[in-house]
């Protein structure tokens, strides 16, 4: 892996963006500033994929605008992998052929949670398995369908609010099942090259990622955090504040598994308690001081394994009880 | 090896091109590697699955070049495909029976994004219960969504077909997959003599590569396409581009496609609609398909026996030779209507193809009586069935007036 791929400080990275204006996204919105980040790692070379999603149907809309600087298309709900993959096939085709001019062209599939942990995981997973280099798959994570609303998907935290998963009179807390991790999911494919996880709150963390992934030979997948203010309920301008106190409280850890080998890149010194990042934030607001120490508890226990994996470079699987 | 009591053949008929016994999923994976094409993706489900073991074989011997997609659903199979045109590959995909209704979602899109994918649907009963014999439900639930459906009979125009369904798919007057519908083992899984076109002519005289007006490639500078647009803004123009590719392949593109392809590949079809014996037909059999065969083979015994019975055939369900067919049963009194498929709870409980061919003959100047046999739940019908088909046609002729609309042939009990 070459050093010159990557951005050693804020002030080498490019000032041009392939994600510009033409988009009606919120306020704060988390996953629009990852599309930016991404496409900006990408560069010009690059071909988007927007499965359905949040990303989707914010992005255009009105007045037929795009703000897409990049060749874009979307696929179906649980089409991602399979986009990537067909993308990917065809170019090679037609440059094995002679068809087309030989050239590194990336192609990136940015699709939310839904999309990729729910109804296009078998897709994503059958993608991890090809050789095509330069497909990468970035998961943005917003832990829940945002475009619809705001709904529970199998990424959405123990104890969220979503309009699927709402408390009432005979039920406390809102969702009750465990967040499922995708990352771990793309790592256990034999063969793969890169895997991480990253988010939007510091970009020069996911931006080196992104050139790592398109560098690495094969298919890849980034499991992006993106905190969404409307799904959320915070206020738009924490954005960068809520992804910063996901990783200090240790909600979200940050990894990579390259070419076998598995590193934390952001090791928060002292954990902040988890009531920090959850208080902040109204999709945790039913929640009582017992609910949160429940999950400061699992929390420790899972940072366990990831401290234990930092120090021997090596995947374990931090839910095996 | 050579021996001195056998002759070496005559250079003459050493270049006579061969006949080759191919079943017809055989067939179609020889035009598939004759076309060129670039992105094949490939899930198995019988009767379709015969296409790509043969394509794989292909590939491994060094036969043909192109990426083979082993995927892992049908749903992936169509979205790698659709995915796989818009940077201007020449693709090919297939199922059959409840595998493409997986696909659904997939095939839709490929038709509104205008990707002139070619599939080749292996007719298949869907479920429940788990059913491999032949109906045409399938692939006629996309009758409705842009997809150009054409129907070929026998392992020999499968492979014609395939070839011909390319170069209309990707004329840049068109842009519409389609569906090559071959009907579930009678024509993937029978074999017959095949002549193969000569790779060579068709590459130069017929099928140029495939060029898309917009590809997604960053060379070609940023294209956003299918992107969420509101209806106020190209709803229902975006539908009438559809409608507007579909009339063109109709009068335009296909009839001149079949034309040219005759003459590369020295062949005699018509674009639309084949008859036999409908000189001085009194009584037409309209079928598609493999049973077109059982059908000319019934109407031959009743010929023997005096009976003025002639067969015509539709080689396409979409678009829909509405014209053709309506010239072609002009003179007929009575027209029976052999079909594969059916739609509950439709006008007279009937199936798709009558439906489709007593709408089209409303405008005829003189309306022949129209009657419906089933051949449902994939039992096979013989011959016999049919020709007990062309006695009623004619009893009711003989009345003037059709006393049951629909006639469930092969069904044990009682037709109600």
């Amino acid at each position: 892996m070459s050093e010159e791929i990557l951005f050693k400080t804020i002030k080498e990275i490019p000032p041009v963006d392939y994600y510009v204006s033409g988009r009606r996204t919120c306020a704060g919105c988390g996953p629009a500033l990852g599309y930016k980040l991404v496409a900006k790692a990408a560069g010009p070379k690059t071909i988007l994929l927007g499965p359905t999603g949040c990303m989707y149907v914010a992005n255009a809309h009105q007045f037929l605008t795009s703000p897409y600087a990049l060749p874009w298309y979307h696929a179906q709900l649980g089409g991602g992998g399979a986009a990537g993959l067909g993308t990917a096939a065809g170019l090679r085709a037609l440059m094995t052929k002679g068809k087309r001019k030989k050239e590194d062209i990336n192609v990136v599939v940015y699709g939310g949670d839904g999309g990729f942990a729910d109804i296009g995981l078998a897709g994503l997973s059958g993608a991890l398995t090809y050789d095509y280099p330069r497909l990468l798959f970035v998961l943005y994570d917003n832990e829940a369908y945002a475009n619809t609303g705001v709904q529970a998907s199998s990424t959405t935290p123990w104890g969220a609010y979503t309009t699927f998963t709402p408390w009432g009179k005979i039920k406390r807390i809102g969702n009750d099942r465990l967040k499922k991790n995708v990352a771990l999911i793309a790592a256990a494919h034999p063969g793969i090259r890169y895997v991480a996880t990253a988010c939007v709150s510091y970009p020069l963390d996911l931006m080196n990622k992104v050139r790592k992934a398109l560098n690495a030979g094969g298919p890849t997948l980034i499991h992006l955090l993106v905190p969404c203010p409307k799904g959320w309920f915070f206020d738009a301008k924490d954005t960068v504040k809520v992804g910063r106190l996901a990783v200090e409280t240790g909600m979200w850890a940050l990894w990579e598994y390259d070419h076998g080998k598995f590193r934390l890149t952001v090791k928060p010194a002292q954990r902040k308690p988890v009531k920090e990042y959850m208080r902040l934030q109204g999709r945790f607001a039913n929640l009582a001081d017992e609910d949160i120490e429940y999950v400061q508890k699992l929390v420790d226990q899972e940072w366990k394994y990831w401290e234990e994996m930092d120090k021997l470079g090596k995947l374990i699987l931090p839910w095996a009880r | 090896m050579s021996s001195a009591r056998v002759k070496p053949l005559p250079p003459e008929l050493v270049a006579v091109p061969r006949k080759h016994v191919w079943h017809g999923a055989r067939a179609v994976a020889e035009a598939v590697r004759i076309a060129d094409v670039d992105v094949i993706a490939a899930y198995p489900i019988r009767p379709y699955t015969g296409v790509m073991n043969a394509i794989a074989q292909m590939i491994a011997d060094g036969q043909m070049m192109a990426e083979l997609i082993v995927a892992d659903s049908e749903h992936t199979q169509f979205e790698v495909a659709k995915h796989a045109s818009t940077v201007g590959a020449r693709t090919f995909v297939g199922s059959s029976g409840v595998g493409m209704i997986f696909a659904t979602e997939a095939i839709i899109v490929t038709a509104l994004a205008q990707c002139p994918v070619v599939a080749l649907a292996g007719c298949r009963a869907l479920d429940d219960p788990g059913n491999f014999g032949m109906e045409w439900n399938d692939v006629l639930t996309y009758r409705d969504y842009g997809w150009m459906i054409s129907w070929p009979m026998s392992p020999q125009e499968a492979l014609d077909a395939t070839i011909v369904a390319f170069r209309v798919s990707e004329d840049p007057r068109v842009l519409l997959p389609t569906f090559v519908a071959v009907d579930g083992a009678t024509v993937t899984h029978i074999s017959g003599p095949v002549l193969a076109p000569d790779e060579k002519r068709i590459r130069e005289g017929f099928l140029p590569p495939y060029k898309p007006p917009y590809p997604l490639d960053p060379d070609f500078g940023p294209v956003t396409k299918a992107q969420h647009v509101a209806p106020s803004l190209i709803g229902p123009e975006q539908r009438k581009c559809i409608d507007v590719a579909m009339k063109r392949a109709y009068k335009e593109v296909i009839p001149e496609a079949w034309k040219l392809y005759n003459e590369v590949a020295g062949r005699d079809y018509k674009p639309f609609v084949e008859s036999w014996f409908m000189e001085d037909a009194k009584y037409a059999l309209v079928t598609m398909g493999a049973y077109t065969i059982n059908a000319i083979a019934a109407a031959k015994r009743m010929r023997e026996k005096g009976v003025k019975v002639g067969v015509v055939r539709s080689r396409y369900m979409r678009p829909f030779p509405y014209i053709e067919l309506r010239q072609a049963l002009e003179n007929v009194e009575s027209v029976g209507v052999l079909d594969f498929s059916f739609s509950f709870g439709s006008p007279y409980s009937g199936g798709v193809l009558y439906t489709e061919l007593k709408s089209a003959l409303y405008e005829a100047d003189v309306r022949p009586l129209i009657t419906n046999f089933l051949f449902l739940g994939g039992r096979e019908p013989s011959v016999g069935h049919f020709v007990k088909a062309v006695e009623i046609i004619q009893k009711y002729a003989e009345l003037k007036r059709v006393e049951k609309n629909v006639h469930w042939l092969t069904l044990k009990g009682e037709d109600i």
